[in-house]
């Protein structure tokens, strides 16, 4: 494995340097200001483009997406060529994949600062800005959801020039069993103190009323949202855009983390969350074993098509206001990809953004940006597009607690995990985060 | 070749295997493309990664900086790496000792005993069960064992702690407080390797002469001590080389580790190889660091099996 690794890494970063060689030099991104813009003719016929993504076909993203990829077949007489791969595969590989002769021409990709942001600043990602002028996404997408195309020189979301492209939003809320909240007599919780009474509800029934993961990013996003059950605009800013100083310690941070450690004592949430994966909490929760399971609108499509017991019921998180969540991921173009495939990625691109495309993913299950409200039919797309404009309404979005560094997302489950199996304290955890967090935001403040 | 009893040493001026001298052009053809592929994918990377060690480098089109020893002396002082490398030792038990100990005792059981005995063709599948998980995918073994391994009650070894004992277990295996992680980690490994040592233990036995067994047995030798006059001197080479790829494998492991816990719970089973990876593949924003641990592997791996060789030399000198 190893010796293959360095093999690969090696011949990479070859090409790595090669290219890095030709170019007109500097470390950073060697995009020209401003970036292509749409040439208007988008006759390909004979060539093909290759698209890299990661939501599978039965998503409502990888249903949209290839009724995405037949339209531009028609329309243009080019080929795409679809290929699906992991999210953990391509957020480990992009960086080298993408300087590569392997390089998708256009890919999907995580947003957010350690990711598609880090990846703007090695000058690995075409500025879009051109595109965005040309095709007019500027105003088919809400400002909020530009916070994740825009990069900074540094890498920073919310500013600078546009890298990426969402197709759809997403946001966390809480998913609930009506038929086990019935059983129990219990409401749907509206306030903390409520939810913590449900907990309790289910506790005393010797249930493990609150499912989540603690070896991925479920455990992550409820410790997020704890933390934001406490706290305002400016912890966000301060949290994600370095705004000001983030001390783990201390409130609104150190709230959440207490408040964690007391659902994991009190046993809403299991100590064996350290040795579930998110899909284990997620079928735990399909197959009826929890009341209660607190992640984000990507599994809302295979929800309603898994589950047949029981009936599914979506609410806010009780006694939020800020709510992880922002758009969904990018679409992006590698520097690599040729002058004319990067016309063709964008065209494929602005087939995403039609409405009659937007209203398939919205009818999937999906949150789309740029949909026709009177296009999307199904109740239960409805019911999950009602709530995130609810939360777009009040300016909820808080993006996700893995940002702000490129290795946050290892070092929060890595903490959490040691205050869920019991081997950290609140404020052992608070220290450990805090060293993490300093450690992958120097060079940013 | 007329000494063919009898060994003698080769005259001076002729050498058994021809070196050096003038050599046609079309002797060096034949080693180019050896060369060449030698030199793409096994020199260049590890000189390539050696010297990315002392660099500073983010990735992507960036341009690596010189650091100098500024990797390394971070490495030193990282507790992490330090723990990464304590966990080898975990390893070693679960990949080398155990394996072979108990590898030992099972080939010359199935060998000795149930070739014997009963037949041999039972051996050969017996032989052949222990064997397969080493050709499982570690992908599809790390699977299983998450079904062994899930933490609540309706885990299978949970529910099989259960029966045993009479009182509802729900061990919290691959995430838990303190060293259940890298005991699941090991419990995977041993499974694992288990065949490995068999297969060549069993094969060596092949050799020993079977008549051996048989006069010791009519002298009145039981199961054990014919084991242990006969069986273990043996197949004394098979198991040193046994030892030594399964120390060079434990020192380099990496996907049980990746499969089963992803280096959790808080980082307790990171091994070396992880570690580097999740340096380097994880976002890592030094990937010069990531070098820096996979040459310190490397020089790790390379020093063990010097040693392993001399005392394997050494052993066979005392034997001779």
């Amino acid at each position: 494995m190893r010796y293959r690794k360095h093999a690969t890494t090696a011949a990479l970063a070859a090409v790595a340097l090669t290219l890095a060689a030709c170019s007109s030099g500097g470390g950073s991104s060697q995009t020209p200001t401003g970036g292509a813009t749409a040439s208007g003719d988008n006759d390909y016929a004979g060539e093909t483009l290759t698209v890299l993504v990661y939501e599978n076909d039965e998503s409502a993203m990888g249903k949209a997406w290839r009724e995405a990829a037949k339209i531009f077949e028609e329309e243009t007489g080019a080929t795409v060529d679809y290929q699906i791969t992991s999210f953990e595969d391509l957020s480990d590989t992009a960086s080298q994949l993408f300087v590569s002769s392997d390089a998708p021409d256009l890919s999907e990709y995580n947003k957010g600062n350690g990711t598609a942001g880090a990846l703007s600043t090695l000058g690995v990602l075409q500025n879009l800005d051109g595109f965005f002028e040309s095709y007019g996404w500027d105003d088919k997408l809400a400002d909020s959801l530009q916070t994740t195309t825009k990069y900074d020189e540094n890498g920073v979301m919310g500013d600078g020039a546009h890298y990426g492209v969402p197709n759809y939003g997403e946001f966390v809320f809480l998913y609930y069993n009506a038929d086990l909240l019935a059983e129990h007599g219990v409401e749907v919780p509206e306030t903390l103190e409520d939810f913590e009474a449900a907990l309790q509800t289910f506790a005393d029934a010797g249930m493990t009323p609150l499912v989540t993961s603690a070896q991925e990013y479920p455990a992550g996003q409820l410790w997020y949202q704890l933390v934001l059950n406490d706290a305002d605009r400016s912890f966000v800013d301060a949290y994600q855009l370095y705004d000001g100083e983030v001390d783990f310690a201390a409130p609104p941070a150190a709230d959440g983390t207490a408040k964690l450690a007391e659902w994991v004592e009190k046993g809403y949430v299991s100590r064996s969350a350290t040795g579930m994966t998110a899909e284990d909490a997620g079928l735990a929760f399909i197959n009826g074993e929890a009341p209660f399971f607190y992640s984000g609108s990507w599994w809302y499509g295979r929800f309603l098509n898994d589950i047949t017991d029981f009936e599914l019921g979506i609410a806010d998180f009780p006694g939020s206001t800020l709510v992880p969540g922002s758009s969904g991921n990018l679409w992006v173009v590698p520097t690599v990809t040729d002058e004319l495939h990067t016309q063709m990625a964008a065209y494929f691109i602005d087939i995403t953004m039609r409405p009659e495309i937007q209203a398939i993913l919205g009818n999937a299950g999906g949150l789309p940006v740029a949909a026709d409200p009177a296009d999307i039919t199904d109740e239960n797309a409805q019911a999950l597009i009602e709530l995130f404009n609810e939360v777009l309404d009040r300016d909820g979005l808080a993006f996700y607690p893995d940002w702000p560094t490129a290795t946050f997302y290892d070092d929060l489950n890595a903490g959490l995990q040691g205050l869920i199996n019991g081997s950290l304290t609140p404020e052992q955890t608070a220290e450990q985060l805090q060293a993490d967090y300093d450690a992958g935001t120097e060079q940013f403040r | 070749m007329s000494a063919r009893t009898v060994r003698t040493r080769p005259p001076e001026d002729l050498p058994l295997i021809p070196s050096g001298g003038k050599k046609p052009l079309a002797y060096w053809l034949y080693f180019i493309p050896g060369i060449l592929l030698t030199l793409g994918i096994v020199v260049y990377p590890v000189v390539y990664n050696v010297w990315l060690s002392f660099h500073s480098w983010r990735g992507g089109f960036t341009i690596p900086e010189f650091v100098g020893l500024e990797n390394w002396g971070q490495l030193m002082g990282d507790s992490s790496f330090w723990m990464s490398f304590r966990n080898i030792i975990f390893m070693i038990i679960a990949m080398v000792i155990i394996p072979t100990l108990v590898g030992l005792v099972l080939a010359a059981i199935l060998f000795d005993v149930i070739g014997r005995r009963f037949s041999g063709r039972l051996a050969s599948f017996l032989r052949a069960t222990f064997y397969l998980p080493q050709v499982i995918p570690i992908a599809v073994a790390g699977v299983l064992f998450g079904w062994v391994l899930y933490p609540d009650k309706t885990g299978v070894l949970n529910q099989f702690l259960t029966w045993v004992t009479g009182s509802e277990v729900a061990i919290n295996w691959v995430g838990g407080e303190g060293r259940t992680a890298l005991f699941s980690v090991m419990l995977l490994m041993v499974w694992v390797q288990i065949g490995y040592p068999v297969v060549i233990f069993m094969a060596a036995l092949q050799r020993v002469d079977p008549e051996l067994y048989e006069a010791a047995e009519l002298d009145g030798a039981g199961w054990f001590r014919r084991f242990h006059a006969i069986t273990r001197p043996m197949i004394r080479p098979e198991v040193f080389v046994v030892a030594l790829t399964t120390t060079i494998a434990a020192l380099k492991v990496f996907g049980p580790v990746f499969i089963l816990t992803q280096g959790g719970p808080n980082k307790a089973t990171y091994v070396p190889s992880y570690y580097a990876y999740i340096q380097f593949f994880g976002n890592g924003t030094n990937k010069g660091y990531a070098a820096a641990i996979a040459t310190a592997v490397t020089i790790v791996v390379a020093v063990v099996a010097v040693l392993f060789l001399r005392a394997q030399r050494r052993a066979e000198q005392k034997e001779a």
